[in-house]
């Protein structure tokens, strides 16, 4: 039997957890004011995607320095956190989990792969983080993956797949693909038939190639003799130069036009002048935008400053919109509450870099410019960083965008 | 140690401590389990996130479980991913398409990793040494591509999503899962318990077979042990442990990335329990730590992370080929046994 002065079970519990709370009164609060507005940060510094992950912390963290010289919110300052994802999906989980968990992070932008960005996404869903995406995906806006917390500032291949064929399909004109067979390579290919059927071009043929191979020899013949017009060529990063230099090889482009749904700074810079010479594709930021759009030149200029007169590149001009547009939302709501940023956020219209954007409402797409560019020949290049002519610059609009009913979005 | 007489085998890796030294036969080894689980219980506090503690228990317990086929049974397979992936993709898909309660979803995923450790046990276990780590790992690259494939069940390459589990309720009570040190402590507890299971399996006599066939299979054949009988029920046991620890992965990350099957994943297995001590009981939990740790400090300094790590996994083989507790434990008996 317990006796009356024993210290009953009960008791304890009780007199623990009132010390438990007298101890978090006591602790002093930091003052709210003064508190930094940390932004997560998740991409894969290592890894085959490290140079434009690279371009992408450069131009974030050049987007945070503006905000904090330009006083940052009534005093509270912005910080970057930076972490290397290493392009695992698994290893992004536990590095958001980490920035939410320990850091504290207000916000995360970043990632860049479709899968990462999705278990980013996951993560960030669960636990009712405000999540700026800067990867290029399909799957991210459709119902399923949809999170209120999550915005898309990147384009995904709907877009750019649909720019690119109205630039260079016509009715009847025949096109031959070469796809990686992996989830994006199905999305910009599903893209580039849509695409077709609506204009009325004809597909020659389609050939799957394995994720990541180096040897495209077998495929060459085989596209050539559908005897098509246009080459369409569904893959990214290496994958993308191996077999556009080996389609050189194969005298592919006497015959037919190469176009590719991404042209990247970084991948031309890599397979020179001469592999991606008269190649069409889509990006999202090209710099010599800065001829004719003022906020280009303007982040052009800020960016030459801050690191030595390089110039930014496509997917660095993701880092910054996002980070850029997040901050904007944040002054605007006066707060870092995730409900009243995407409040803020919602209702935004931002130009940043390349002419105004905002985030739909339904899916959280950004809706922005396509810009279509062709790969210059050497002789055309006044300068090192001068790789690409501006074809065309598709004004971003919704009707650009699969439907909000497509997409299993209910109104 | 006898030396092999099939030159194909890769040699059993060197015991750490032989059963009878008076600190594995002693204290340290009766109480393995429990001083296992209490030193888990200091991680949370000792690492930088909880994130990183419950991936080191999940991986721990991962390499724990293949160590009893590698470290103990003396058999290297270069295939565990396929147990791990087929755990956590089990629990993803049975909590989000079916609805599962997240225990139950987990049971079904290790006995899904058991099923698939009986088949691919079945395939390989006559193989020996090097042939064995390849059908192993050719068996688990055929799963790999399996799960690539079936991308309605399993999101293809980019990954299983949608079943993010909040809390897991048990009777009246509810653990919030979103909580990091609830969290860290629920999965803790499935943790604990296996190890006190393997504990339990290596101390019986079956236990002492395996080491039996690891040390000398002839003459374990020729003391009247079934040697395919008994090398396929550890096979099996190790792919029910790395199942739990996929599960388990599941749970935490509420993803399950496409590369949790890939060969990398069954490396990491390897790497772990080299680095921290094969044959070991707590070896390949300090492999995890170690390496998991270096990992996540390195790539916060420096991209060249990679290299540093390489750098130390060579040290590793070269200066401490039993592993960081293996040459632990070997110390403190040689301190004990010439006093």
């Amino acid at each position: 039997m317990m006796g009356q002065d024993t210290l009953s079970r009960r008791t304890l519990v009780a007199g623990m957890a009132a010390t438990g709370t007298l101890a978090g009164i006591g602790r002093p609060r930091p003052a709210r004011a003064a508190e930094t507005i940390r932004i997560g940060f998740p991409t894969p510094v290592t890894g085959p995607f490290g140079a434009e992950a690279k371009d992408q912390i450069r131009s974030a963290e050049l987007a945070v320095r503006q905000f904090n010289e330009a006083g940052g919110l009534d005093g509270r300052m912005a910080e970057l956190l930076v972490r290397d994802d290493k392009l695992n999906p698994g290893e992004a989980a536990t590095r958001t989990l980490e920035l939410i968990e320990k850091d504290r992070a207000h916000f995360i932008v970043g990632a860049l792969s479709s899968a990462v960005q999705l278990s980013v996404n996951e993560i960030t869903r669960s636990r009712k983080v405000l999540y700026v995406s800067i990867s290029q995906s399909d799957t991210i806006n459709e119902a399923k993956d949809f999170s209120r917390t999550t915005f898309h500032e990147a384009l995904n291949p709907h877009m750019t797949t649909a720019a690119v064929a109205k630039h260079a399909f016509g009715k009847g004109t025949k096109v031959a693909y070469l796809v990686a067979d992996y989830a994006y390579g199905h999305e910009m290919l599903r893209g580039f038939k849509r695409a077709a059927a609506a204009i009325g071009a004809e597909t020659a043929g389609e050939i799957l190639h394995p994720f990541g191979a180096a040897d495209y020899s077998t495929f060459m013949p085989r596209l050539r003799s559908m005897r098509p017009d246009i080459l369409c060529i569904c893959n990214f990063g290496r994958d993308q130069a191996n077999s556009i230099k080996q389609a050189n090889d194969f005298g592919l482009k006497k015959v037919a036009r190469i176009v590719v749904p991404v042209l990247l700074h970084n991948q031309r810079l890599a397979a020179g002048p001469d592999a991606f010479e008269g190649v069409v594709g889509a990006s999202n930021y090209y710099w010599r935008l800065e001829d004719t759009v003022p906020s280009a030149k303007a982040f052009n200029d800020a960016f030459r400053a801050a690191y030595a007169g390089a110039v930014p590149t496509d997917y660095g001009a993701y880092g910054y919109a996002a980070i850029r547009s997040l901050l904007m939302a944040v002054k605007a709501a006066g707060d870092t509450d995730t409900d009243k940023v995407i409040a803020a956020l919602e209702t935004l219209t931002y130009d940043v870099a390349k002419g105004p954007e905002h985030y739909r409402a339904c899916d959280h797409q950004a809706v922005q410019s396509v810009l279509v560019t062709e790969s210059k020949k050497k002789s055309e290049m006044a300068n090192e960083a001068d790789l690409f002519k501006i074809l065309e610059i598709e004004p971003g609009s919704e009707a650009a965008l699969r439907s909000c009913d497509e997409l299993g979005h209910r109104a | 140690m006898t030396q092999p007489l099939d030159p194909t085998v890769i040699g059993p890796p060197a015991p750490a401590v032989s059963r009878r030294s008076p600190l594995a036969g002693g204290a340290l080894s009766r109480w393995r389990a429990p001083l296992s689980i209490l030193a888990l219980l200091a991680l949370p506090v000792l690492l930088p996130s909880q994130a990183l503690a419950v991936n080191v228990l999940i991986y721990g317990l991962y390499a724990v479980g293949y160590n009893l086929l590698y470290g103990y049974t003396g058999l290297l397979s270069f295939g565990h991913a396929a147990f791990f992936g087929t755990g956590a993709y089990v629990t993803g898909i049975a909590i989000g398409a079916y609805g599962l309660h997240p225990l139950a979803a987990m049971g079904l995923a290790v006995a899904a990793a058991g099923a698939l450790a009986l088949a691919i046990g079945a395939v390989s276990i006559r193989s020996r040494g090097i042939y064995f780590a390849m059908v192993t790992l050719a068996l688990a690259q055929l799963v790999y591509y399996a799960a690539l494939q079936a991308s309605a069940w399993t999101g293809g390459e980019n990954g299983l999503r949608g079943f993010t589990v909040a809390r897991i309720g048990l009777g009246p009570v509810a653990f919030d899962i979103l909580n990091p040190l609830t969290k860290y402590l629920v999965v803790l507890a499935v943790v604990g318990a296996a190890l006190a299971m393997i504990s339990r399996i290596l101390a019986s006599p079956f236990g002492a077979v395996i080491e039996a066939i690891r040390e000398n299979e002839t003459r374990a054949r020729a003391c009247g042990f079934d040697v395919e009988r008994t090398k396929l029920l550890a096979f099996v046991l190790s792919g029910l442990f790395c199942g739990l620890a996929g599960a388990l992965s599941a749970i935490h990350l509420s993803i399950v990335p496409l590369d949790s099957l890939a060969y990398h994943t069954s490396g990491m297995a390897v790497v772990m329990t080299l680095v921290g001590g094969a044959g070991t009981f707590f070896g390949p939990f300090v492999g995890a730590l170690a390496v998991l740790v270096l990992e996540d400090t390195l790539s916060l300094w420096t991209p060249h992370w990679q290299l540093a790590l390489g750098t130390v996994f060579i040290l590793f083989v070269l200066f401490l080929p039993r592993g960081l507790w293996g040459t632990a434990l070997a110390r403190l008996d040689a301190m004990r046994g010439r006093p």
